[in-house]
């Protein structure tokens, strides 16, 4: 008896389920269990019962001899595709695992290609794809990392600081030095001129761009009629990249987060990315009691073991036209990939990237999450669509945002060196003569609810915009020249001034308080008059705006019950200095370590993704 | 719509060349306000002067239009920079108005209304060619206002944090407006009744159903306080904010609000305080309550800009918001006389309402002959309100201005100017700009000048003949010679502690003596 007929002896799928697996198979070229374990049609748990109900047993697989003269004769992607792998020749026949023994395609191959009869021992689906991506990833997860370096050099964050970098960095010091040691108080004076200039002319910068994107609130980039004309036969083959390491608590949530999207299934290519040492993840994969609908896909050891690795390696198995990136935790609204869809349709061929809002589901949850919610709401629902209207780079989240898959491909994908990858990609895109857009479209979070786990997230963003900035910043003129002035002073200010705000924020704060409290007079003699009266400006006026421009944010979501916590702000500042200087040490120390997230720490459970 | 657009621009820009050149010729009669008087003397000080320039630069009050006059100075001396600053700003408003009624009204009619309102209403163009903030207040009244009822229609943030900023520009271009917000505590309330989700309509009972039911409540308090944030707490904190510089710039934090230094309406209120004090005829109309009628009768558009939002409780709730508070100004200010633009607000409130709402309204033919007719009224109004009004800046304006009078206030100031101008280069002169800022207005070179703003200016008080040539002193017939110790005490005083000071008359006018200091 077949795997299929198996199947449906054991009321596991419907004759229904077969013809259609069976169409689906014809029109992609995934096998049959494939699609049936990754499609939603059978647990894992109930296939293995079936199998083992009719004498199949499932052997430890994992560290089993194999041949690499064997091994070199099948392409990985046929392996994944048919979730089977030949190992050895033993006593002329190939030891091949299979997880549908059944599959004749396959053992077509197997007889063609090596001339000898399998020997099929049947295993786990997941055993295979790990088996088969460590032995034959090889020459992808190679790619995946030093692609960008071959092709880009110069756009690879590989090399943290160039030479003409650390002669400009180091001559800044020098002069400082020779200037404070020569002339302490006027140069103390410059220093804080030039730090006060910025100051004010970066937080005037900001309103000016709350205020553009405010505008814009009522502005429905994708509306509900536009939603109705979509028709589910006409949509492309859509690439969802879950890139997760030790997320077991989560991959339950993720089911029922992917569930939920409002795309046909069989147009989804969900890809979960596991690297090859998560046990964790791939068991808790493997003991999922309801059907999974997405494919697992393994990523072999190399350093460095960052997300945009596992995203670039992802890519090689992508299928789909249009491509995004969720964390496992994430909560899309239901209808974003139709919007997305409904969007690229309507946008210039120029716009290869779509970013959606990104805000969080537990905002009441503790100080933090809520300090979070406020600065999310004010970015995503601000910033982000005030940059987009004066075409200025858009550094991109974390996740959701929708790339057509080509045109990432053509970019290089993500950078496994950079640190915070989407940013980076963002400016590569703009500088190439690309445009991104910001849809109406909400991606629920977990906001980081623990201190230590916040600082961690925050030290290896503020590094990765570190990174992004001297990345770009080898050949400011080639860059000038590429992104507009408009382009280029945006990207002086949200990629390279951030984590230098931050840097100078507690050394500011400290002058102000010992002011207060001490009057000493020697810092009276750093403040004239008229910088006094800048620094008071900025202090006050600066930290009164970007409270304000926070609390206009959660108005508009309506979080009216966060308006207060706005005033909590230079707090929560501080604690994005503390980040910074962590984020500096490492830029130094340890470039390319991916200082890891935990997810799943929050106690809320209830988050509502529903579009009405 | 492009079209039209240019030609709204060109009609603005000809608009403010007429309120230029009206401005100037007003000038050239010898018409100036005080406070355009205060605003060039201020801006000499910043420009030419030699001493602490930060702080009259940081605390003159009000300090945005100071600095939208202080663009200007650069053009024929600045002795212009406060008209050309108001021609512009009133032209703008214009501008601002017919942009918004031309997206909003298809019928040319009210743009023409507009019009005859910014060519021939006295107030308008008092605000216009008079060289005070009033023009830049109307614009942000505007401005609040607009986005307000933009905002009750949207329900956006954009919207309610613009008016916010406009509030803020609006205190800082005349501070008695922070009082405005006193009367919005009730309002934002009503606002949030309205915005919640039920299905009760009568405002009463919605927030009846509000306060008994936990959730709806939590909601009620939650919103209403989110609201009450986003409106005031930019004005608010900026004020804060403000009152601390002045602080630590002049410790005290009324600086800019009671010196005579940093503003010129300490002067003017105590006038208007010594003419209600010492008038014997009893002022009817700056009576209380009296006002709201008086507002009416001067802007009779309000009654047709009521009927416009009869509809809504809270929209007519913000109508009202201004009359409450000039009651309010009032009661507050109580000896200080109502000035123009607190008049001039309820007509720019008025033609708001008109432009915002009109196009609802189905008998156009009415409508448009009610508000034509009540526009011709009001420039009516509007002369007779400025012709016997109490504060008599603006009674001059009317006569210089229909009569072709020239204005002789200034002349003597002029020409004590013109003499310290013709002393010698290196001569100084005390001078005490709490109340002599129009002659320092006048005079070309203010290095000549020892001022407060200087260090030097106690000293010199202490010892003149240390520091100084001559003195500037304010005779008792001065109307404002209690705001200086440069009066015709001084001479006693200072004779007292140095007998051998040697002083001579060199020039004298009704309300000034400037002394000669000889050496000994």
């Amino acid at each position: 008896m077949s795997i299929p007929e198996l199947l449906i002896n054991d009321h596991f799928i419907t004759q229904l389920d077969r013809e259609k697996i069976d169409d689906f198979s014809a029109r992609s070229g995934l096998s049959f269990i494939k699609i049936a374990l990754n499609f939603g049609y059978i647990s894992r748990k109930n296939y293995e019962r079936s199998m083992m109900n009719a004498g199949y047993l499932f052997p430890e697989v994992r560290e089993l001899p194999f041949d690499p003269e064997i091994l070199s004769k099948i392409e990985l992607k046929f392996a994944d595709q048919h979730v089977a792998l030949p190992l050895r020749i033993e006593n002329n026949r190939v030891v091949t695992l299979m997880a549908d023994p059944g599959n004749e395609l396959f053992i077509d191959f197997i007889r063609f290609t090596y001339d000898c009869e399998p020997e099929i021992i049947v295993a786990s689906d997941l055993d295979i794809v790990w088996l088969s991506h460590k032995l034959l990833g090889d020459k992808y997860v190679k790619s995946a990392v030093f692609e960008l370096l071959n092709r880009d050099p110069a756009n690879s964050a590989f090399t943290t600081f160039s030479s003409g970098q650390l002669i400009t960095l180091f001559g800044v010091f020098a002069l400082v030095v020779i200037g404070l040691v020569r002339n302490f108080k006027t140069t103390s004076i410059a220093i804080n001129v030039i730090i006060s200039v910025f100051f004010l002319v970066a937080i005037l910068f900001k309103l000016f761009l709350a205020v553009v994107g405010s505008r814009f609130e009522l502005h429905q980039a994708v509306t509900r009629d536009d939603l109705k004309e979509i028709i589910d036969d006409d949509l492309p083959i859509y690439t969802i990249l879950l890139p997760v390491y030790k997320e077991d608590k989560l991959i339950k949530k993720l089911i029922w987060n992917l569930q939920a999207i409002d795309y046909p299934r069989e147009r989804l290519d969900i890809k979960l990315l596991i690297e090859e040492d998560d046990d964790k993840t791939l068991n808790a994969v493997r003991n999922l009691d309801f059907p999974a609908i997405f494919e697992v896909v393994v990523v072999p050891f190399l350093m460095p073991k960052t997300k945009p690795k596992a995203c670039n390696y992802g890519l090689h198995f992508s299928r789909g036209k249009y491509l995004t990136i969720y964390d496992a935790e994430d909560i899309p609204d239901t209808d974003q990939l139709k919007k997305v869809v409904s969007m690229f349709g309507k946008l210039p061929s120029n716009y290869i990237c779509i970013q959606s809002a990104l805000n969080y589901y537990n905002r009441n949850e503790n100080f933090l999450t809520r300090m979070f919610t406020l600065e999310y709401s004010y970015w995503f629902d601000y910033m982000l669509p005030g940059l987009d209207t004066l075409d200025i780079p858009i550094p991109l989240g974390g996740t959701s945002n929708h790339f057509k898959l080509e045109n990432l491909v053509e970019l290089g994908a993500w950078d496994p060196f950079n640190v915070t990858e989407d940013a980076d990609l963002g400016v590569r895109a703009y500088a190439k003569g690309y445009k991104i857009a910001v849809i109406n479209s909400t991606t629920y979070e977990e906001a980081n609810n623990e201190p230590f786990n916040w600082i961690r997230q925050r030290s290896r963003w503020i590094k990765g915009y570190m990174q992004t900035y001297l990345v770009h910043m080898r050949n400011p003129v080639a860059l000038w020249k590429k992104l507009g002035w408009r382009g280029f002073l945006g990207f002086s200010f949200f990629i390279g001034a951030t984590p230098l705000t931050f840097l100078v924020y507690p050394f500011l704060l400290g002058i102000f308080i010992s002011y207060l409290v001490f009057d000493l007079t020697s810092i009276r003699t750093l403040f004239p008059d008229w910088v006094l009266f800048m620094s008071i400006f900025n202090l006050m006026v600066g930290n009164i705006l970007m409270i304000y421009i926070n609390m206009m944010a959660v108005f508009k979501r309506r979080f009216y019950e966060l308006i207060l916590f706005s005033i909590a702000n230079p707090v929560y500042w501080l604690m994005h200095s503390f980040a910074a200087f962590k984020g500096l040490y490492q830029l130094v120390v340890k470039p390319f370590y991916w200082e890891k997230t935990e997810h799943g720490l929050s106690k809320v459970t209830s988050p509502t993704n529903v579009v009405k | 719509m492009r079209n039209q657009s240019k030609y709204l621009l060109l009609i603005t820009l000809l608009l403010a060349v007429y309120y230029l050149v009206t401005g100037i010729y007003l000038s050239k009669l010898g018409y100036f306000s005080q406070e355009g008087l205060f605003y060039i003397e201020k801006t000499k000080i910043i420009v030419d002067g030699l001493g602490n320039r930060l702080k009259v630069m940081g605390l003159t009050s009000p300090i945005l239009p100071f600095y939208t006059s202080f663009i200007f100075s650069s053009i024929y001396g600045g002795i212009f920079a406060p008209i050309i600053a108001s021609s512009i700003c009133t032209a703008l408003l214009f501008y601002m108005m017919a942009s918004a009624l031309i997206k909003r009204v298809v019928d040319i009619y009210y743009i023409f209304v507009l019009l005859i309102i910014f060519i021939f209403h006295p107030g308008i163009l008092y605000a216009a060619c008079s060289g005070k903030s009033i023009a830049m207040v109307l614009i942000f009244f505007f401005l609040f206002f607009f986005n307000l009822l933009k905002f009750y229609r949207s329900n956006t943030t954009f919207h309610v944090s613009i008016a916010s900023i406009s509030l803020v520009i609006l205190i800082f271009c005349d501070y008695k407006f922070i009082w405005l917000t006193l009367f919005f505590i009730p309002l934002v309330l009503t606002i949030t009744i309205q915005s919640l989700n039920l299905g009760e309509q009568e405002s009463i009972f919605r927030l009846f159903l509000s306060f008994n039911n936990p959730s709806l409540r939590r909601k009620l308090i939650n919103k209403t306080f989110a609201l009450y944030i986003i409106l005031f707490v930019l004005p608010l904190s900026c004020v804060i904010f403000y009152k601390l510089l002045n602080l630590t710039h002049a410790n005290d934090l009324d600086y800019f609000n009671e010196s005579p230094y940093a503003t010129w309406t300490v002067l003017a209120d105590k006038l208007s305080f010594d003419q209600l004090s010492t008038s014997t005829v009893y002022q009817l109309p700056e009576t209380s309550i009296l006002v709201s009628a008086r507002v009416l009768i001067f802007c009779p558009l309000m009654l047709i800009a009521i009927y416009l939002f009869r509809e809504s409780t809270y929209q007519i709730l913000t109508l009202l918001t201004p009359f409450a508070f000039v009651e309010f100004l009032h009661i507050k200010y109580e000896k200080v006389f109502l000035a123009q633009q607190y008049y001039l607000i309820f007509i720019i409130l008025s033609l708001l309402c008109v432009l915002y709402k009109a196009q609802t309204i189905k008998n156009q033919r009415v409508l448009k002959l009610l508000v034509g007719g009540l526009a011709l009224v009001q420039l009516y109004t509007g002369f007779i309100f400025l012709q016997s009004s109490t504060i008599k800046e603006e009674r001059n304006f009317i006569s210089v201005l229909f009569n072709g009078a020239a204005d002789t206030k200034q002349d003597q100031n002029r020409d004590l100017a013109n003499y310290l101008n013709h002393l010698p280069a290196d001569a100084h002169i005390l001078v005490d700009d709490a109340i002599a800022y129009p002659v320092v207005a006048f005079t070309k070179n203010i290095q000549k000048l020892t001022l407060p703003y200087q260090g030097a200016f106690l000293n010199a008080i202490e010892a003149p003949d240390k520091y100084d040539d001559y003195i500037l002193l304010a005779t008792g017939k001065n109307e404002v010679t209690g705001f200086t110790q440069l009066n015709n005490k001084y001479v006693p005083i200072i004779k007292k502690s140095n007998s051998a000071l040697r002083l001579r008359r060199v020039y004298e006018t009704d309300d000034w003596i400037l002394y000669k200091i000889f050496d000994n």
